[in-house]
């Protein structure tokens, strides 16, 4: 649909997801839904949704471990070309950022250099800060601090130390709450605004340039004919 | 890390290779619970793909005594302080155990297409075929046109080639002319029968990219390796036959099988091996008790492993893996009008091409070289992937081959990196005298998925009627365009 009215280029764009409940993240951003206890996504290959910038519109590939990493058996293909990825940490959890870490780590080695990062503290619901616009940065750090029903927070990693961190990696951060849909766009919208335009390709649409279409597709065979590959293209938008 | 013991299994799969990877991939819609573990800390087994660093792991595995189809594995790499001819780090490098090429009409493409994994893999073309002669490289004709063109062939071999060629994409209708000599080698049958000279009898045996010298590798196992050959070109565009996946070949087709798998609901455990299994009769159902590596136990319907005992007498290959610091322009560049941009191109060098003090050469060998567009390697390198069959000379044989290619393409690339190794058959296979097996095919053999197709059926059982085998639907449209899975909800 935006195809054929808005004459903005579309890239696709492969994310993975890695950490805990990833999955109900990416269910709240691409289908408004929420799932008490969600499962690894069982039955998904991966999962589409666009995200509209001012300029072009990026279409994500989402894909998820699919269980893979539960005994650290991901294959190198999960990383092969992924432009961005999505590392979620439990805030409740002491533990969780310590596997995010790992995880950051593993991206680092195996992914492509110019990989963009987020990393997202989720279940921001169980903090008593939910009420805030703003959670990010120092202020919604200062608010818990100075909350009067302490009592009811649940938070075990505090915003300043995760933060710091990634600032430390160069990587985004957000904290949300898949629960209640708190920031979830503005993760998705902060990694389509930091992929470089350069790193993008596949370009489609009419305003994609000929330079995006590298010698890379020159060898590329297709299995199915290229009217396959045109009405895939062509839907779905 | 959780338990894998307090679930009854429908199957343990034990094993990532190709096959068995190909085996979870037709699983992962039978809503069956499957088990998939690998010995090794990655996907692929013996179709695995590897960094320089995970190869210099492998190489002491191999030679350590673990018990794997391997053998004799040796590394080599250059000292040289010279910076263009250095090699980059280690996971600059996606170095496979799995190079074979996929002739396009071969039914693993159609059934990746069907099982909709194929979304998931690039395609690369194999782009032309060399034969290293005495003093050059000589491109194979590509069709009749290009025959009538080349000048180094007389006319009367000319007739006798259009002829054979007329005839062997026939052969099937033509039982009469070859059935009398279908064990005798093609050498004679093509001399006899067409009047080919030996130079023609060795580009006929290159395109069966058999293992044996045209004496002894038999008509009735080269007429339908020779009509894929031809019938193949041009399934998928002009002036191919076969392609390769892009990142290693095979051991890509293996992780994109086994994350369908993982999709489909399947546990995967790397790193855990069986290490022996029983079979009780007295529980209902003949439940097998198997021993993981890790000390666990779990109880499965059905085991899934590759067999333990291996012939040591079979036929065995050599192969070498090396790195040059050239990108080989010439070696891939397109012969014909709108054909994608070749990644992999075949040199055949037909026996006696090489000698070394020792032994002259008794059995051709193949040279697959892989571009850096195959993602295998740095621009301005390749990988080539060299095979001939073992003997005691193999490994000199080798090394002269790659030293000959080398000097007679252009820039002189220097050798960066060789990996030298020697691999057994994956298959006790009595009927070993006449064909190789499988494992060892240099184009993906098709035996292969009948084989994955049986494994199925017997995990199966009385549903294989019905549900089909390698077809599934598009899993992926769960986005917020889809309405109708929304209703779900």
């Amino acid at each position: 649909m935006a195809d054929s009215t808005a004459p903005k280029p579309s890239s696709s764009v492969k994310l993975v997801l890695l950490g805990e409940a990833a999955s109900s993240l990416v269910l709240r951003f691409v289908n408004n839904d929420f799932q008490e206890n969600k499962e690894p996504t069982i039955g998904a290959a991966f999962l589409t949704q666009k995200c509209n910038l001012p300029t072009r519109t990026i279409k994500f590939e989402i894909w998820d471990t699919a269980g893979q990493e539960r005994f650290a058996s991901l294959a190198p293909m999960y990383y092969r070309n992924a432009q961005s990825a999505l590392v979620v940490y439990d805030l409740t959890k002491p533990t969780s950022l310590i596997k995010a870490k790992h995880w950051v780590a593993e991206l680092q080695r195996q992914a492509s250099p110019g990989i963009v990062i987020a990393l997202v503290g989720n279940k921001l619901d169980l903090t008593n800060e939910t009420s805030s616009s703003n959670p990010l940065g120092e202020d919604g750090d200062g608010e818990a601090a100075e909350g009067e029903d302490a009592d009811g927070d649940a938070r075990k990693i505090s915003t300043a130390e995760a933060k710091s961190y990634a600032e430390e990696e160069g990587l985004l951060f957000f904290e949300t709450s898949a629960k209640l849909g708190t920031n979830v766009t503005e993760v998705f919208t902060a990694i389509a605004n930091a992929i470089p335009e350069t790193s993008l390709k596949g370009a489609r649409g009419p305003g994609a340039s000929q330079a995006a279409a590298r010698t890379e597709d020159q060898s590329r065979v297709n299995l199915t004919g290229p009217r396959d590959a045109a009405s895939k293209e062509g839907c779905a938008c | 890390m959780e338990s894998l013991n307090e679930t009854l299994w429908d199957v343990v799969i034990s094993g990532t290779g190709l096959k068995h990877s190909l085996l979870a991939l037709a699983l992962s819609r039978s809503n069956k619970k499957i088990l998939h573990v690998d010995q090794n800390e990655y996907y692929g087994d013996a179709e695995a793909a590897f960094s320089l660093q995970e190869v210099d792991e492998w190489v002491e595995r191999v030679n350590a005594v673990s018990p794997s189809n391997f053998r004799n594995a040796s590394l080599w790499k250059t000292t040289t302080s010279n910076e263009s001819d250095k090699l980059s780090f280690s996971r600059a490098y996606t170095l496979t155990l799995s190079p074979q090429i996929i002739y396009t009409r071969s039914k693993l493409l159609s059934q990746l297409v069907s099982s909709k994994v194929y979304r998931q893999l690039e395609f690369q073309a194999v782009g032309n075929w060399w034969i290293l002669g005495e003093h050059s490289l000589n491109r194979l004709p590509n069709g009749r046109e290009d025959i009538f063109r080349d000048k180094s062939i007389d006319n009367r071999a000319k007739r006798g080639l259009m002829k054979f060629l007329k005839f062997v994409v026939d052969y099937e209708n033509q039982n009469e002319l070859w059935q009398p000599q279908a064990d005798s080698g093609l050498a004679g049958f093509l001399s006899s029968h067409f009047q080919l000279p030996p130079n023609l009898q060795n580009v006929i045996c290159a395109l069966t990219l058999s293992l044996d010298a045209p004496e002894s590798t038999k008509v009735s196992w080269s007429l339908p390796r020779i009509a894929r050959h031809l019938t193949s070109i041009g399934v998928f565009g002009p002036g191919f036959g076969a392609v390769v996946p892009k990142w290693g070949g095979g051991a890509e087709i293996s992780q994109v099988a086994c994350r369908a798998g993982a999709v489909g609901g399947g546990i995967y455990v790397l790193g855990i091996g069986v290490k022996e299994s029983n079979t009780s009769s007295e529980e209902a159902g003949n439940i097998t008790h198997v021993h993981l590596s890790n000390e666990d136990v779990v109880k499965t319907r059905h085991l899934i492993q590759y067999p333990a005992a291996r012939s040591t007498d079979a036929k065995a290959v050599s192969k070498v893996i090396a790195i040059v610091s050239s990108s080989l322009t010439t070696l891939f560049k397109n012969s014909v009008e709108g054909s994608p941009l070749a990644a992999v191109s075949v040199i055949v060098l037909p026996v006696s091409t090489v000698i070394v003090e020792e032994a002259s050469q008794a059995t051709p060998i193949y040279i697959m070289a892989h571009s850096n567009e195959t993602g295998e390697c740095p621009a301005g390198q390749c990988v080539l992937y060299a095979t001939m069959l073992y003997s005691e000379h193999s490994k000199q044989l080798l090394d002269a081959a790659l030293d000959v290619f080398l000097a007679r393409v252009e820039d002189t690339p220097e050798l960066l990196y060789k990996l030298y190794y020697e691999q057994e058959p994956e298959e006790e296979n009595e009927a070993q005298t006449e064909s190789l097996d499988p494992s060892l095919d240099l184009a993906f053999n098709d035996a292969i998925l009948e084989d994955v197709e049986s494994l199925w059926k017997t995990v199966i059982g009385d549903e294989a009627e019905q549900a089909r085998f390698m077809r599934f639907e598009d899993r992926e449209g769960m986005s917020a365009d889809d309405d109708e899975l929304d209703e779900g909800y």
